[in-house]
This record gives C-alpha cells, sequence and structure tokens, in this order.
C-alpha cells in the first residue's frame, strides 16, 4: 500500500490508499485518516470523491501516452511515428536554440499549469528561468481567482479552512455548486445546517446544491451585483448594519473630494503631504488623517454621513465626503423592487435574505465562477460589501470563500538556492531577512501580509513569469475581438488599443508586458495544460494565429489531449501512482499530501523532472556542439546555455524529484510551514500532514491569520483581531476605487452593469461550471467516469427554451453567435432557467462534431479596467491581478442540428498549420 | 579548542565557516557522540588496546566535562583476562557481527534512503570508503557528532536551531530505537564488558541528551 492523491485543479489532494499487486495497481480507496482538529467540529475524512476513487483506471485508458510521438503531416492530420527519447529531446533542443539565436529567448513560450501537481509545474517553471523564456501565468488563462475580492481586500486569497464553513450560521452558496464541485467537503455544508446553518442556494439554475437548501434564490446570469446591493440597501435601511465594523475594517469613514471623486489625500491638504495618506471626519476634531499602521481608530470616532469644506495646500477650499455617504446613494438605485426587475429575484426575497445574514455568521462560498463573468469583479466586490455591512469576516463561519492559494516555502527557496542543504537554505533565509528589515525601514507599518507580497513582487522583477494578456493580443489573435466595442462595456469610452497602449506606456506593466509585438513566439510548450480545449477564444483562434506562428509545438501530457492531437512533438508524462508528487498547497485544506510512485511508470513515460532534466543537458551538449556557449536575455541576464544541463539540477545534487520534493519539506519544516522534522519519509508514511504555518510569501500570508494546530483556521482574523491593516491603498478593505479609470467608467463603487453582449445580442446566456464526473478534461478517458452520465457533451437548456425551439431531449442541437458555434445533444430540464444555457466544462473539442468545442462561441473578452497597475494594490502579481478572460454568459443562440445549414461529418475542421 | 572527526562519512562540499570552536557544553555533546560512534565502530584490535588501556573511559570523562548533565554509568573497564581474540569474538556474539547495529528486515532500505537524505541535507554523504553501511549506529553518532559541531560553530541563529533540530529528530527518528536495541541486545546477551558498560552507557546518554535538546527546544 502507498499513499496517492491526484494534483488535479479541484485542488483537494484526498489522500487515498493505493493498493498495488505483482506491480500493477489494483485499487484505491479513501484514507480517512486525518486527525480532527477542533473539538466539536467534524473532521475532513474521509476526503475524496468517484474521480479519484476511479483514477487508477485511469493509468491503462486509451488515450494514454506511452512513448515520445512525432507528427507525421499536417498538425492535426492524426498521423504520428513513435520516436526515442533521445530524438524528441534533440529536436526540441535544436527549436529552442534555433529560436534563441534569431529572436531570443523570450520566443521561448511555457504556458503555466494548474493540473498535476507541484512536481509536475516546477521543473518546465525551473527551465524557462534558466533560459530567460516567458511562462504565461495561469491566472491569466483561467481565471480561477476572485478579482472582486482583490480589489476589495487587496488579495485574491481570504479563504478559511473547508472545516470553518461548520461555523456558520448562514451559508451562502453564491455562484458555486459544491454538490458537483467540492464532493469531499460538500458534508460540512450538510453538518452546519444539522446544527441549525440556513443554507440559501443563489444561482441561475437549481442545481444539485440548490436541492439541499433551505432557501433558493433563482437570479438571472449576471446581475448578482444587482441583487447583493439590494440586500446591502435593505440593511441600511432597516438598520441592520454593523457600524463598528464598518468604521473599523473598511474605507466607508474615508473622505472622498466631490470636486474631483478621489479620495482626499495629504498632499491635497498639505505641501508635501503623503499620496497614501487618507482622512476622515471625527466628530469632535474634524478632519483627521485615518491611521496607516492599523486599523484601530482608537480615539478618533468617524462620522459616517455629511459634507464638509477643507481647506487645501494651495489655499483654496474643497467639499469632502465619506465615502458612506456615496455607498448610500449608489444604493438609492437599488431599492428590492427595482433590483427585482433587473435579476429576477422578487423583492420579498431579497427583503428576506437581507434579514437571515443581519446578525449571523454568514459566510459566502464562491468556488471559482464568479470571477469569469465579464463584471464578476461588481458582483464580488457587492458581496463583500454585504459581509462588511454584516460584520462578517475574520470570524469563525464568516468571510468570502473563492480558489486561495497557498504557501510550501520550500518551493519558493528551491529556486533561490545555488546548492543542496539547509546551510544553503540558511543564507537564503538570511539575505531574506535582510530584504525583509529593508522594507520595514522604508516602511515601518508594513505587516508581514505586505512583506510577504513585496517580496513576491522582487522575486517577480527577476522572473519569467507574465500576464499572457500581452501575449495574446499580439500573437494569439485576440486585439481583433478585444476591440469589438459591441462584445465589450458600453461605457468603455475608447477602444481596447487605447487603453492597453496607454497601460503599457504609463508603466503599469512594466518588466513583465511581454512578450511585446516585436518578440514572435517561436516554440511553445504545454505541459498538463491543454489550451485547445480551454481557450477562451475558442480552438480555433489559436489555430488560425498562433498555431502557423510556431516552429515547434510541444506538449507533455499522459494523455492525448486535444492540445496533443495538433502538437509537433507528444512527451509521455507518468501519471499520479506512478511517480511521486505532491498537491499545490492550498489554504482550504491546509495540508500537503502526497503521492507515491505506486508502480513504474507506463511504457517509456517519465517524470517531468526527469524530462526538463533530460532536455536541458541536451540543450547544452547541443548548444556546446553549435559553439553556442551564452547569451543575454531580454533583462540583460546572461545565460550560460552551455551548462544549463548542470545548473538544472545544481550540480547533480537533485537527479530525481524524491530529492526535490525531500528539500521542499525539510525547508518548509526549517521555514516554519509544516512540522519540524518533516521529510519525504513523513510523507511516505502519512500521506498528508496538516501545516503550521503559512510561510513568509504572499500567497500564504493572504489569509492573514494563525495557523493553530487545534483550531479551524479562520482568515483574516489578524485584521480583525489584531487591527492589521489590509494591503490595500488604503490599507482597509476597499470599497472605493479611485483610480481614474474606475471613475470614468462609473466603477468607483461596486454597481451592476448588465453582462456585455459578449458574441452577440443573441437570446440565450451560455454558462458552465465545473461537472460532477471530471476535473477539466482529465477525466475525459475515464470509461467509468464517462458511464456515470450521457459520456457526451450536453446542452443544457430549460423546457421553454427548447420548446420555442422544438428542441426535445437528445436533439442534436446547435450552439451559435458572432463568434462561432458547436453542436452538442441536447438535455432538456426544468432546472435551467429560460434563457440560460449550461455546458459543463472539461469536454475535449474532438467528442464534439466537426471538433469544434464549447468554447468556439466564447469571445474570451477582458476587462479593460483591469489593465490598471500601479495603483496601490492593483499591480501586477504571479496568479493574481491582471486581465483575465471572461466566459459566463456569452450570448448565444440554439437550433436543432437538423435545420442548420452547416452540419458536416465528424471529423477535424481543417486549420492551416506549418 | 574542539573540532570534528568523521569516520564513516565525509563532507560533500569544502567546508565552509569556522572548523575549530571554543569547547562548551555543546561541543561536550559533540564529543560524546564522537568516542561512542568510534567505540561501537568496531571490535577490532584497537578498540582491544583502548579499552585494556582504560582509554575509553579517559576520552568519554574528558568529553564529557562540559556536559549540561552528567554522563550515567560509570568507568567502563575490560573484563578481567579477555584476550585480544575473545574481544572480537565477543563484539560480534553482542551485536550479531556488527548486524544489530544497523537496520535490518523489510524496512532497511527505506531506512538507509532516509538517513543517507538526511546526511545530504546536512552537507554530508556516508563514504564509499566506510567500513559500515550508512544506517550503522557508529555512522549515525557520527552524525549526530557532526550535527552537534555544526550547532556550536554556526554563527546564524536560524541555523544553529536548525541543526538543533535535526539532533533532537535524528535522536528520534533514528538514534533512540537503535541505541534501546543495542541495550536490549547487550542484556539479552550477558554482555561482558566493556561492552555491556559502554551499551548502557550509550542507551542513557542519548536518552539524557534527546530530553536535553528537546528541552532547549521547547518540547
Amino acid at each position: 500500500m502507498t499513499w496517492g492523491t491526484h494534483c488535479l485543479n479541484c485542488l483537494a489532494g484526498c489522500p487515498y490508499r493505493v493498493f498495488t499487486r505483482d506491480g500493477v495497481v489494483a485499487f484505491e480507496e479513501q484514507g480517512g485518516t486525518i486527525d480532527p482538529v477542533s473539538g466539536g467540529v467534524p473532521d475532513l475524512n474521509p476526503l475524496g470523491c468517484q474521480k479519484g476513487s476511479a483514477w487508477s483506471v485511469q493509468l491503462s485508458s486509451d488515450d494514454r501516452v506511452v512513448h515520445p510521438l512525432r507528427r507525421v503531416g499536417d498538425r492535426g492530420g492524426g498521423r504520428w511515428e513513435q520516436i526515442s527519447w533521445d530524438e524528441a529531446l534533440a529536436e526540441i533542443a535544436d527549436s529552442i536554440l534555433d529560436a534563441i539565436e534569431e529572436d531570443g529567448p523570450e520566443s521561448v513560450v511555457f504556458e503555466e499549469s494548474v493540473e498535476g501537481g507541484l512536481l509536475a509545474q516546477a521543473p518546465f517553471l525551473r527551465l524557462a528561468a534558466l533560459l530567460g523564456a516567458v511562462t504565461l501565468d495561469a491566472q491569466g488563462l483561467v481565471n480561477d481567482l476572485p478579482v472582486g475580492q482583490h480589489l476589495t481586500f487587496g488579495t485574491f486569497s481570504c479563504a478559511s479552512t473547508v472545516d470553518d464553513t461548520f461555523l456558520a450560521d448562514v451559508l451562502l452558496l453564491w455562484h458555486a455548486n459544491p454538490a458537483y464541485t467540492s464532493i469531499p467537503y460538500f458534508h460540512f455544508i450538510s453538518e452546519a445546517r444539522y446544527r441549525g446553518a440556513r443554507v440559501v442556494a443563489i444561482a441561475p439554475d437549481y442545481n444539485a446544491s440548490a436541492v439541499g437548501s433551505d432557501l433558493f434564490v433563482p437570479v438571472r446570469p449576471g446581475t448578482d451585483a444587482a441583487l447583493a446591493l439590494a440586500v446591502c440597501k435593505v440593511l441600511l435601511d432597516e438598520d441592520l448594519w454593523d457600524r463598528p465594523f464598518v468604521c473599523t475594517q473598511t474605507d466607508l469613514p474615508l473622505l472622498v473630494r466631490t470636486d474631483t471623486g478621489r479620495y482626499l489625500r495629504a498632499r491635497d491638504v498639505e505641501r508635501g503631504g503623503d499620496e497614501e495618506v487618507f482622512h476622515l471626519w471625527d466628530e469632535v476634531t474634524g478632519l483627521r488623517a485615518a491611521p496607516r499602521g492599523s486599523l484601530a481608530l482608537g480615539e478618533l470616532r468617524p462620522v459616517l454621513s455629511g459634507r464638509w469644506s477643507v481647506e487645501l495646500a494651495d489655499g483654496s477650499t474643497v467639499e469632502v465626503t465619506p465615502v458612506m455617504d456615496l455607498v448610500r446613494a449608489n444604493l438609492e438605485g437599488y431599492a428590492p423592487d427595482d433590483a427585482a426587475a433587473v435579476c429576477g429575484v422578487p423583492a420579498s426575497t431579497i427583503e428576506r435574505l437581507a434579514r437571515m445574514v443581519a446578525g449571523k455568521r454568514c459566510k459566502i462560498l464562491e468556488g471559482f465562477n464568479g470571477p469569469k463573468y465579464f463584471h464578476g469583479d461588481l458582483m464580488e466586490r457587492s458581496m463583500c460589501l454585504l459581509l462588511a455591512l454584516t460584520g462578517n469576516w475574520g470570524k469563525p463561519g464568516t468571510g468570502i470563500q473563492g480558489l486561495a492559494l497557498g504557501g510550501l516555502d520550500g518551493y519558493f527557496l528551491f529556486s533561490m538556492k545555488t546548492k543542496k542543504g539547509v546551510e544553503e537554505t540558511a543564507r537564503v533565509l538570511d539575505g531574506i531577512d535582510l530584504a525583509v528589515q529593508a522594507m520595514r525601514e522604508r516602511d515601518p507599518d508594513a505587516t508581514a501580509e505586505m512583506i510577504g507580497i513585496q517580496l513576491l513582487s522582487l522575486a517577480t522583477a527577476s522572473g519569467t513569469t507574465a500576464p499572457p494578456v500581452f501575449f495574446n493580443y499580439h500573437h494569439a489573435g485576440y486585439r481583433e475581438t478585444w476591440n469589438r466595442q459591441e462584445w465589450s462595456d458600453p461605457t468603455m469610452s475608447r477602444g481596447f488599443d487605447d487603453y492597453l497602449s496607454d497601460a503599457v506606456r504609463r508603466g503599469w506593466w512594466g518588466g513583465v508586458a511581454r512578450p511585446g509585438a516585436s518578440s514572435p513566439p517561436r516554440v511553445f510548450f504545454s505541459v498538463g495544460t491543454n489550451p485547445l480545449r480551454r481557450a477562451r477564444g475558442g480552438r480555433a483562434k489559436l489555430l488560425d494565429n498562433l498555431w502557423p506562428k510556431l516552429d515547434k509545438i510541444v506538449v507533455v501530457d499522459f494523455r492525448m489531449s486535444a492540445t496533443a492531437l495538433h502538437a509537433d512533438i507528444v512527451l509521455p508524462a507518468a501519471m499520479q501512482y506512478e511517480r511521486v508528487n505532491v498537491q499545490y498547497p492550498i489554504t482550504h485544506m491546509l495540508r500537503l499530501s502526497f503521492s507515491d510512485a505506486a508502480t513504474a511508470p507506463k511504457g517509456e513515460s517519465r517524470t517531468e523532472w526527469d524530462i526538463f532534466a533530460a532536455l536541458a543537458r541536451t540543450i547544452a551538449e547541443r548548444a556546446a556542439a553549435r559553439g553556442m556557449h551564452e547569451y543575454v536575455d531580454a533583462r540583460r541576464q546572461t545565460r550560460h546555455v552551455d551548462r544549463i544541463g548542470d545548473d538544472f539540477v545544481l550540480g547533480g545534487d537533485f537527479t530525481d524529484e524524491e530529492d526535490v520534493l525531500d528539500e521542499w519539506v525539510r525547508d518548509s519544516a526549517d521555514a516554519g510551514t509544516l512540522p519540524v522534522g518533516s521529510t519525504i519519509e513523513t510523507l511516505r508514511r502519512d500521506g498528508s500532514i496538516r501545516f503550521t504555518g503559512l510561510g513568509g510569501f504572499a500567497p500564504g500570508l493572504a489569509v492573514a491569520t494563525d495557523v493553530r494546530a487545534d483550531e479551524v483556521m479562520t482568515a483574516f482574523r489578524w485584521h480583525v483581531e489584531q487591527n492589521l491593516p489590509f494591503p490595500t491603498l488604503t490599507r482597509r478593505a476597499q470599497f472605493y476605487i479611485d483610480h481614474p479609470w474606475f471613475l470614468d467608467a462609473g466603477e468607483q463603487l461596486p454597481v451592476h452593469k448588465e453582462p456585455p453582449k459578449m458574441g452577440g445580442d443573441w437570446p440565450l446566456a451560455l454558462t458552465s461550471g465545473h461537472a460532477r464526473w471530471t476535473i477539466h478534461s482529465i477525466g475525459m478517458g475515464n470509461r467509468p467516469l464517462l458511464g456515470t452520465h450521457r459520456g457526451r457533451p450536453l446542452v443544457v437548456l430549460s423546457e421553454s427554451d427548447a420548446a420555442a425551439r422544438g428542441v426535445v431531449d437528445g436533439d442534436q442541437v446547435r450552439v451559435a453567435n458572432d463568434h462561432g458555434a458547436f453542436e452538442a445533444m441536447a438535455r432538456v430540464t426544468p432546472r435551467v432557467r429560460p434563457g440560460q444555457i449550461i455546458v459543463y466544462n472539461g469536454f475535449e473539442p474532438h467528442m464534439f462534431l466537426r471538433w469544434e468545442g464549447a468554447n468556439e462561441v466564447e469571445p474570451g473578452m477582458v476587462k479593460w479596467l483591469h489593465l490598471v497597475g500601479k495603483y496601490g494594490h492593483l499591480r501586477y502579481l504571479p496568479f493574481g491581478w491582471q486581465p483575465v478572460p471572461a466566459d459566463r454568459a456569452v450570448f448565444v443562440d440554439v437550433a436543432r442540428a437538423a435545420e442548420s445549414p452547416t452540419v458536416a461529418p465528424p471529423g477535424p475542421a481543417r486549420r492551416d498549420g506549418r | 579548542m574542539f573540532t570534528y572527526s568523521l569516520q564513516g562519512l565525509e563532507l560533500t562540499a569544502e567546508p565552509t565557516g569556522v572548523l575549530e570552536v571554543e569547547e562548551n557544553e555543546t561541543t561536550a555533546r559533540s564529543a560524546v557522540y564522537q568516542v561512542l560512534g568510534a567505540f561501537f565502530a568496531s571490535g577490532d584490535a584497537t578498540s582491544f588496546e583502548k579499552s585494556r588501556e582504560g582509554i575509553w573511559t579517559k576520552e568519554l570523562t574528558e568529553a564529557a566535562l562540559l556536559l549540561p548533565f552528567a554522563l550515567a554509568g560509570g568507568e567502563v573497564l575490560l573484563a578481567a583476562g579477555m584476550s585480544e581474540g575473545e574481544y572480537a569474538a565477543e563484539f560480534d556474539h553482542v551485536f550479531g557481527g556488527g548486524r544489530l547495529l544497523a537496520g535490518t528486515g523489510e524496512a532497511r532500505e527505506a531506512e538507509v534512503a532516509s538517513v543517507r537524505r538526511d546526511y545530504e541535507y546536512f552537507g554530508l554523504a556516508a563514504s564509499e570508503e566506510a567500513p559500515h553501511p550508512p544506517d550503522h549506529l557508529a555512522t549515525e553518532l557520527d552524525f549526530l557528532q557532526y550535527l552537534c559541531f555544526k550547532e556550536a560553530a554556526s554563527s546564524s541563529p536560524r541555523l544553529a536551531t536548525s541543526f538543533r533540530r535535526a539532533q533532537r529528530d535524528f535522536l528520534s527518528g533514528h538514534v533512540l530505537g537503535r541505541a534501546a536495541e543495542v541495550v536490549a541486545a547487550a542484556r539479552a546477551a550477558g554482555a561482558a564488558q566493556p561492552f555491556a558498560g559502554m551499551a548502557g552507557l550509550l542507551g542513557a546518554f542519548v536518552a539524557d541528551d534527546h530530553g536535553y535538546v528537546a528541552g532547549l527546544l521547547g518540547g
């Protein structure tokens, strides 16, 4: 028996016992060995779901790749030849070296992965860093992180551990369908309800999670902000709000100039005043600077309503008013009756919801869905306002739960080490201490969380990760789409081109706006990613625009994904159970889960560490053979390509992934993130270890709370219990964004905006969500899982919309808009609201007719305001603030395929490819 | 001044930092591990000679001068009339030809991998020329000797703490159990001196040292 987990983007990391007989995995079962954390709170056990329990089936599934393959004929033509590893690596190495010599290392592009675990990701990130290549930030591709939470709190990662759910009095399942997407955790919702909590499902469709709820609130797709703001209005009108919490935690007491709409800053009222010192109006002493080092206001008693005249540094006067007054005025537009007309939720239900939440411990379970709306940020900001008014964060059973990252310090430290061992770790940590000390000297009020952000920012400045918006704009064909203003928000006062060039010109993306227009991509790596299935904008966009520019497309995967089908070379990767790995650490779980090598990799498949170490060696050898020893990259760093093989393994210290993982674990233990004494053997014995700390880097620290061995972890306790400020511009939970672009767009406060007509003015809003039976496309080769449902792509639509179009359940239907089209089987159900259709995430394009999947109708629009930078907390961080492509509420229509004029036989639609 | 002396381990890189430190409580612990490691390395002629001349006892006494706790066990003398051949035979008898001093059974491979990783993380590797496997008690005591020295020699409080934690974890993870087996084996075999005495001294010392280090680390 060995421990196994699956390192999937559900991010659960459920420990499984994997049983092997005669070298073959026989079956797996849920571990159920997690100790209870806190008395009276259910434990995490058993963890797992049907997807994890069927993992071993895929070890020998039909779509498994087990030999290096090279394309024969046209890309996507489906003909391959088996080649040796040496041939494959030599061909890839030569392509990389050619690209570097002719166009520089930024012509080598890697897509960051969200699947496969840390040991699948670290190797190619390491090679990219050594080459000076470009790595496309996964957040800018998949858009899982809640942008509105970042706008409000200065961080994406606000998630408590999942057992905190049990402590809530009211649970709002908002944009989340945990019965599908969080199966291992769902019991906490049921247990909370058994304890007496009220469960409210807020969704357009009557989803599987709504079935077990106390109240179902059916909201029209994309109008959640109107609903949330209407609830906020009721809270204020009925005086159900938490004034002390609002005053302490938020920017609502801060003063705004009525002439410019900007915050009143110290530099306004005194010469040489600080740009980032803000003010409030004290009921006794009048105008006062708001403290920046603490949320606590001490003697100050801010007035939350009124208008005052303030003398400016130049002697003139200006009128100011608190943000709270602006919020009240803004909410005037969201009276329940008015909002009901927008969001489709009856006014009485809105009022009921407000009264249900007021005075209770309320938690919003948001999932990864909200941010995928074009105006998802506004929805989330509105939800956060609801929580602020009801005092609902930083206390057990409260807060908002979207995707949160975590920290494994050893992983971060590894990239800074030049040799193995504890002494090198201490050297690196001592260096970081010096940097931290310097940061504290510059800003004595900076919290550990802010320091963590600064450290990550420093690392980013010299790293290879870049937000993909620039790559997509210049090289992948998105520019024309993003400039279609009829598909974007009507409040844009300029074209997208103008905004983007303005943002670059102002230096808001300095150092990461790459590759630029003049750096054409030549070699493209997809390692465990699947852009042709996933890319908002569709497979056609990439095949027509990006693919022809690429000399070499390399896919590393264990299965023949849609992207692999269109690659030049496919390298077979070992699957979980065949190699050592750990799941991405996230704060939901607060555990590091381990997956052991229960059996040998199938065929010729290899681990990513092995593959990229071998590729690095091959690059060095072939560079030396062509007399190429070093080059200078775009950041003016000299890259010694002839020794890249040795550098990859640090001179031989890290020849296999067990060495690497052991180092990460030991270093994490040394840094205090894992229990002292933890090693790979600890993981091998226990399968999963609870973190003991958040680490010293931003992703973990963003939760802003202490980790205690015997307590459920509740996010934001530092803010509420210790009054430590937020890492925002105003250092408070910030609802008012006074950036000129936000003011221009009318989004300085959370408001409702109709979803733009992405795809054209069509009657049905296409939404999506993770399916119950797969994580992305990973499970699409798993026959037992496919057998649990219809096993093919489905268009789920309402009875009335189906009837209006003459569609009956089981019909093949064509879904189309101005961007593209696809066909799939109709599933007609009363649980989907009229006007909405759902295509669950994960089906491969080649499961659709003509290999055209649901992303063909998604234009992949990005919101122009997310190009803002250098505004307090609105600045790029890896897996953080950046433009992200929307794919919810895309407008389409549906017709029976038989009536469509373009029905063609199955098979790939031909695309030009070199 | 004190420095370390490795027998079954070697540095993986050129030594860094200071190579000698003023004697203190920590170097005393290192010194005791050094003596114990050498004793449990073999029952050869040199060991016999040191036993006959009382050198083991002398070395232990000197090493323990600055120990922060008393070294349990007194003078360890050679059994009366024991010859060099009998000495070697008794070593083999008590410790199963040295087999009892290293791991056995199905878990052996994992144990060896585990201690190897420990050595490598702290800048050492099991010497190719060493007469003992990496999981031999003598090698493990050698490692503890080194960890104590590095703690004493470290100018970085962070690093000193890392070395100290490593001592505690290595003791609890590997050496306490092995020492208990050695004590039990000596008792079961009715071991003659000095083996009975040294086994008892080993068991008491590693237990006391573990308690001491754990106390310094706060539990």
